[in-house]
């Protein structure tokens, strides 16, 4: 019988609660602000024998990643922490986790990238990923966190996918503050996760394998479609995953979340902690009789185009948040793929962008209610500049 | 205890068949590390040569668990691997009495330089490993094929060929055959290989390799040549193929150890003056040789099977005359003996072979004067040919006498065919003789190209042959092109002209950096020798020193050349509890620019001249292993065996080489007083 408890922790603690009670072989990993809390939480646990995790205190991120790899190829459940400059760092290493098709879960508490150095929360961090192959799961709240970090464990290490995963939380706005949340216990956490049954473990020296051979240009192309394909089973695999872990809590888990969509007219998309913001703004509003709505991504990657689709087509106007900026391109990632999602559908809604909230500028309630107010005149045809900054001083 | 017998017979944990080039010290460094243990091995590999030349998917040299990860990070790497043993020993996933040994390889690329803060950490934080640094003091990179390239030393394998060498090529502008330098050797992976096949020659190539065909434009002043892809070539197409090499001039013979009277236990000598080069006697003489002779040195048996009566017996006999000054006294009916030591040992060194099976043409046979390979044709016809109307015959039971055969003639105007292949049983009456016993042979058929009446007809001369006016190369339309299989491919990059002459067709042609270890001075491709600057300007890094600091357990530094030594210290570190280091000097063939024959010479001239001294650290206690004492060796012993340094034997930099010699003097003292001496 699973037991859920009521508790006050910030959204790092919340990690540093999945991690306990995932209770991983190996931990690499290289502080910086503000994923610190998630490995300090950790590192007590580790002190006090609380886990049983070998606990590799690198000098680097680079380092981390790379640790990792090995731990993760040496057939170890393997976890670390990261945000912003620390992942560019490790940037090259995370490219090396997913083509090794290594089942590693890193949690990246969101933090815009230098220059100018900025601590504070965007999510141009995880949004340079977007390639490098890892699954990318986004949380609105400390308790979405730990749910995530749950789940990715057992959608990393399913024997069709074995990708590593990338769990994204807000950085200071989600990881510093605190919330109420409902944890489940010990016992089922365990249970849910599972034991590791690693392929092809380095360790095990009766069957030696060769991990990070040189490929030449007739090969390269096949390894990288079988990543791709991966990608394509992980949407079975995080189905099937939500699907259980929502027995567990009794919540609903999808790709993509509604609240109040379903006869929305204008709609916000936007990630993380801004989704919890609109929601406020959204139920304002629709006590005013307004139709708004919100889409919250919780999966980016894989991109789950058919589901946008679905879920979005009834809408008239929709305004796609950003809290990254793709310099040079024509609006930012999310607005990019979102609005392509759309390309050969001949009933869309007029979608436009606004990039928001760099360098942790705050998204507040006064923000969103201009925006459903513009996409008013969106919904009926007036798009006029389809990609729109928000908060920023012209 | 180091048990060199046991070692050798041992099965080899990073197998034969790698890419490495051959005398690499990498290769022998691994190799012999991997044999310091008993236990099982798992390695992570550094980015480097060792690791692309061993793991080219989807083939691995590896029999033990291996990782690569990136250039960096083998210190992180293994670390990471090492702390998932300890992890999963203790959660009992894993054995509490297996035993394993971390070992991290890294070039002094991934250690000296970028992968330095990596090991530092792993270093710090006390992992139980071994590092081994192989260092060849650069960012070196590096390769196996069957193809005969045209180089101005002869015919030779592409595997043979050095960097500078100077090959045959087809330069565009003049249409003449030109000498060019070989500026690379590459490897080109496992590729799908074609044959493409004329008349008269064949080639294997990978598809996206460029051929010079003609390309008709309707009439015949708009037709040009141009490059195309194999892949893009069909039947029919016309290449470029070569006609005939240049003058070549008579070979000078190296010289052989001669017995001569009142040696030890020589008491009677066959006075045979041994010819210093080549002429068409001679080369006769060899031409009967190659067909009908054989050599058995231990009886100082020089012999032939020319009949009696026979022109072949004749010739024979005034070639030899007149090559070698002596007259022939022992033969019978069917076969002529020599009898003499340094005939048989001369005849052996030429390269020809020994017996019937084994016979081929060395590469000095291309070079010689067209005089002297006519001599040498007439002589093999006079053994083992035979006319058929206008065209010449030879048969041979050694494949590789006729595929060699087949090139030389070409490069002499001959028209060739293929080689055939029959199989006639015994008792058959073949040439002089019958079989005894059934045998498998081939032949070739080959016949002069008559010369066509150029000014007459030329433009419709050059419809059937585009390059017919031309001295060197002419063309000729392909046959056939056929998948062979997958092979390993190798190619060359030649200055200027970009192709190369290989296997007789018209072909085109595809490392070295500094890094923190390059001694001061070195040639590499980042510290160029030139008007401004002469190679590194900084000394290397004392990295073993750097290591010192991290007061590990262990810390050594090591050379290929004293096995024992190495072998010894890589034991010690695997067994040692915690991090160890070794760092061992290899040699690089085409980084040093030395030969392939010279890797543990150059290892040992490091040592003797003090520039890569032989120490141990064991918890933080210093000791010398060698000090050569009153046979230090000057630096420039070492530096003159390498082409890297070549520069500074200029008079211009005597001061450099002073500069040298002074640091490694310091440092030397230095050591000697660390370690208390």
């Amino acid at each position: 019988m699973v037991q859920k408890t009521k508790q006050a922790r910030t959204g790092a603690e919340c990690s540093a609660e999945a991690m306990r009670q995932i209770n991983p072989d190996v931990v690499a990993a290289y502080p910086i602000t503000p994923q610190t809390p998630i490995m300090h939480a950790f590192s007590q646990y580790v002190a006090d024998g609380k886990v049983d995790t070998e606990f590799i205190t690198v000098e680097s991120e680079h380092s981390a990643m790379s640790a990792c790899v090995g731990s993760s190829a040496a057939g170890a459940r393997t976890m670390t922490a990261t945000s912003a400059n620390g992942l560019a760092l490790m940037w090259e290493v995370v490219y090396i986790a997913a083509s090794t098709r290594l089942p590693i879960v890193m949690n990246v508490v969101n933090r815009a990238l230098s220059g100018p150095i900025n601590i504070h929360c965007d999510h141009s961090d995880s949004m340079g990923c977007r390639d490098t192959g890892w699954i990318q799961l986004y949380s609105e709240n400390g308790e979405e966190a730990y749910e995530n970090t749950l789940m990715a464990v057992r959608i990393a290490e399913d024997p069709n996918v074995l990708l590593p995963v990338m769990v994204c939380q807000d950085g200071f706005i989600t990881s510093h503050s605190v919330e109420t949340v409902e944890l489940i216990d010990d016992e089922s956490a365990r249970g849910f996760v599972g034991e590791y049954h690693p392929k092809d473990a380095l360790l095990d020296t009766d069957k030696p394998v060769t991990y990070g051979p040189l490929d030449l240009f007739d090969y390269y192309f096949e390894h990288k479609m079988q990543q791709i394909d991966a990608m394509e089973h992980a949407k079975d695999a995080i189905r099937k995953v939500f699907d259980e872990f929502g027995q567990l809590t009794g919540k609903k888990y999808d790709f993509f979340e509604g609240y109040l969509l379903e006869d929305a007219e204008r709609v916000i998309v936007c990630a993380n902690s801004s989704a919890g913001t609109t929601k406020v703004v959204v139920d304002e509003l629709r006590a005013k009789g307004e139709k708004v709505g919100l889409l919250k991504p919780r999966v980016f990657r894989p991109f789950l185009a058919e589901q946008v689709v679905e879920k979005l087509k009834h809408a008239k106007s929709v305004a796609i948040l950003d809290r990254a900026a793709s310099f040079g391109g024509h609006g930012g990632p999310f607005f990019n793929e979102f609005r392509s999602a759309f390309h050969e559908e001949k009933e869309k809604p007029a979608i436009i962008n606004y990039i928001y909230g760099l360098g942790g500028r705050e998204l507040d309630l006064a923000q969103l209610r201009a925006i459903f107010e513009e996409l008013k005149a969106v919904a009926s045809g007036d798009v006029g500049h389809n990609v729109r900054y928000s908060g920023v001083r012209e | 205890m180091v048990n060199i017998r046991e070692l050798a017979v041992e099965k080899e944990r990073l197998a034969p068949g790698h890419r490495m080039c051959p005398g690499c010290g990498l290769a022998i460094a691994s190799r012999m590390i991997l044999k310091a243990t008993k236990d099982p091995v798992v390695v992570a590999n550094a980015t480097g040569c060792l690791e692309v030349s061993t793991t080219i998917y989807p083939f691995t040299a590896w029999r033990i668990p291996w990782i690569h990860n990136a250039f960096e990070n083998a210190g992180a790497t293994i670390s990471g691997v090492e702390s998932a043993f300890r992890a999963l020993k203790k959660k009992g996933k894993i054995s509490s009495d297996k035993e394993i040994k971390f070992l991290a390889f890294g070039g002094d690329g991934g250690t000296y330089d970028i992968g330095l803060q990596s090991l530092s950490g792993a270093l710090e934080r006390g992992h139980d490993f071994v590092y081994v640094c192989v260092d060849n003091e650069g960012y070196m990179n590096c390769l196996s094929l069957d193809s005969l390239i045209q180089t101005e030393e002869g015919l030779k394998k592409i595997t043979d060929l050095r960097v500078g060498e100077k090959v045959y090529a087809f330069d565009q502008k003049t249409g003449n055959l030109v000498l060019k330098r070989c500026t690379g050797i590459f490897d080109n992976g496992i590729k799908e290989v074609f044959e493409v096949s004329t008349d008269h020659h064949s080639i294997k190539a990978t598809s996206n390799h460029p051929f010079l065909v003609v390309q008709r434009n309707g009439k015949q002043t708009r037709s040009s040549l141009a490059w195309k892809k194999l892949e893009n070539l069909k039947q029919g197409d016309e290449v470029v193929t070569l006609k005939r090499i240049a003058k070549g001039k008579s070979y000078t013979f190296k010289k052989i150890i001669a017995s001569k009277k009142g040696d030890y236990k020589v008491n009677k000598i066959n006075p045979v003056t041994l010819p210093k080069r080549t002429s068409p006697e001679l080369m006769e003489f060899f031409g009967l040789f190659v067909g009908d002779g054989w050599v058995r040195e231990e009886k100082t048996e020089v012999g032939f099977a020319l009949p009696e009566k026979k022109e072949g017996r004749n010739r024979l006999i005034q070639t030899f005359r007149k090559a070698f000054g002596q007259d022939i006294t022992s033969f019978d009916k069917l076969y002529v003996y020599i009898y003499s030591v340094n005939l048989s040992r001369f005849i052996t060194s030429l390269g020809f072979g020994k017996g019937a099976k084994s016979k081929t043409l060395p590469s000095w046979v291309f070079t010689l004067p067209e005089d002297e390979k006519e001599a040498f044709v007439r002589g093999l016809m006079l053994s083992d040919g035979y006319k058929l109307g206008e065209s010449n015959r030879y048969v041979s039971a050694s494949p590789e006498l006729l595929r060699t055969l087949r090139l030389l003639l070409q490069t002499m105007n001959y028209r060739v065919g293929k080689i055939h292949i029959q199989t006639k049983k015994k008792g058959t009456f073949v040439v002089y003789r019958k079989l005894l016993e059934d045998s498998s042979y081939g032949y070739i058929a080959f016949s002069r190209k008559k010369k066509p009446d150029m000014k007459r007809y030329l433009s419709q001369i050059k419809q059937r042959d585009y390059l017919a006016d031309n001295q060197w190369f002419s063309t000729e339309k392909i046959t056939s092109i056929k998948l062979v299989k997958k092979e390993p491919t190798l190619d060359l990059r030649v200055e200027g002209e970009h192709n190369f002459i290989a296997d007789g067709i018209v072909v085109h042609n595809t490392g070295i950096q500094r890094s923190s270890s390059t001694p001061f001075g070195a040639w590499t491709n980042t510290s160029q020798v030139g008007s401004a600057h002469q190679g590194k300007e900084q000394f290397r890094k004392d990295l073993t020193a750097i290591i010192a600091g991290h007061h590990i357990p262990y810390v050594a530094q090591a050379s290929i050349h004293n096995y024992v030594d190495l072998l010894k210290k890589a034991e010690k570190a695997f067994n040692v509890k915690g991090p160890a280091f070794i760092n061992v000097i290899c040699p690089c063939i085409p980084g040093w620019k030395i030969s392939s024959n010279q890797t543990v010479q150059v290892a040992k001239l490091a040592v003797d001249t003090c520039f890569w001294p032989l120490f141990e650290i064991e918890n933080d206690v210093w000791t010398l292993n060698f000090d050569p004492g009153e046979n230090k060796k000057p630096m420039t012993e070492w530096l003159k065996l390498q082409g890297r340094f070549k520069h500074l034997f200029r008079p211009e930099n005597q001061d450099r080489l002073e500069k040298i010699q002074k640091h490694i003097d310091e440092r030397w003292e230095w050591l000697k007083k660390q370690c208390g001496k």
